[in-house]
């Protein structure tokens, strides 16, 4: 259930950003979210939808666009997109870092002024 | 029909129709801004905070009353206990003298930072050098919200498993201390300290990483002497 905080903040950050525009309804919005978020889509959707009800954001669509980790070996300089590990998915080396993955931030959003 | 202009505010779709404004902006800003708050609020008085985080049961409170034990007579020691429900863990922690407030989380699965935030002005830190916030006990969203703090310190005790760091890699990713707590168990589960700690430090090259047991004191000292030097950072 933290996507219920989340949700709140996308709403609300919606909302100011609908009323800085004089919109009048908030069709969709487009976010992108890192999988170290650990976001569950459906249940995102199913809160901001129960949260948005009876403001201009009713009905509004959420997109989301999935950032990716990032993997670096050091020593085979492997740097690529891959799920979290905590060795290098081609040498096996057991010092790879990993990078990214932690977005969570609005894009854009599309208004009916 | 789709027109981007360069600042990206506007972007007309259609006749009448839709428009797209492109925003950029943190979801998490209002947070971030309360975080910042607590991070000059505490660099004022020069405390030093910790943000404890770990599943229920890891042992952040056995952990705090150990620093408790640590800093008594040196004084200067707060405490902010974070719980969905009820005063369990600050009545435990106000036996041992020290200033301590309770948060409720009610529905929140951790401590929001504009509770904290407003906790820790009606709060005496005029002595103040060490702030202990214990987080609401689980591994998923205390990690998404900074506090404000100066270290950020998770626990993960040997009967958890070790295939955690893989499983909530965030807290992981930003923590800088992992302590792996209940050692004295190690004989009785299945828990490879040397995968915990490869995974670990993946997730952050810089962590540091503390085995102890409370029950045996084993590994106790050496966290809580780092503990000691880190706060000590703080002038």
């Amino acid at each position: 259930m933290h996507e219920l905080g989340i949700a709140n903040e996308i709403l609300d950050a919606a909302l100011s950003e609908a009323d800085r525009h004089a919109a009048k309804k908030v069709t969709s919005i487009r976010l992108r979210v890192g999988v170290l978020r650990a976001i569950e889509p459906e249940n995102l959707s199913f809160l901001f939808e129960h949260l948005a009800r009876g403001t201009p954001a009713d009905g509004a669509r959420l997109e989301i666009v999935e950032e990716p980790i990032r993997v670096d070996c050091p020593e085979c300089g492997l740097s690529e997109a891959h799920a979290f590990t905590f060795e290098c998915p081609r040498c096996h080396g057991p010092n790879v870092s990993v990078t990214g993955g932690d977005a969570l931030s609005i894009l854009s959003l599309e208004i009916e002024d | 029909m789709e027109e981007r202009n360069r600042c990206g505010i506007l972007s007309r779709m259609g006749p009448g129709g839709n428009v797209r404004i492109d925003v950029e902006r943190s979801i998490l800003q209002s947070a971030d801004e309360a975080a910042v708050a607590i991070r000059a609020l505490l660099a004022g008085r020069k405390i030093y905070a910790i943000n404890l985080i770990s599943s229920p049961g890891s042992g952040k409170t056995t952990l705090i009353e150990a620093l408790l034990a640590r800093f008594e007579g040196k004084g200067g020691v707060a405490v902010v206990e974070g719980d969905i429900e009820t005063e369990i863990d600050a009545e435990r922690i106000r036996k041992h003298g020290v200033q301590v407030r309770q948060i409720n989380t009610r529905s929140s699965c951790h401590i929001q930072p504009s509770r904290l935030l407003s906790v820790l002005r009606e709060m005496d830190l005029s002595e103040t050098r060490l702030l202990l916030v214990e987080n609401v006990g689980n591994l998923v969203c205390p990690a998404e919200v900074s506090l404000g703090e100066d270290a950020r310190v998770v626990l993960l005790s040997v009967t958890e498993g070790d295939e955690k760091p893989l499983k909530y890699p965030l807290v992981f990713k930003t923590s800088d201390l992992l302590v792996i707590t209940k050692t004295d168990l190690l004989p009785y589960v299945t828990f490879d300290v040397e995968r915990v700690r490869r995974a670990a430090r993946a997730a952050n090259p810089a962590v540091e990483i503390f085995e102890v047991s409370a029950t045996t004191g084993a590994g106790m000292s050496a966290l809580l002497d780092r503990i000691e030097a880190l706060r000590a950072t703080k002038r």
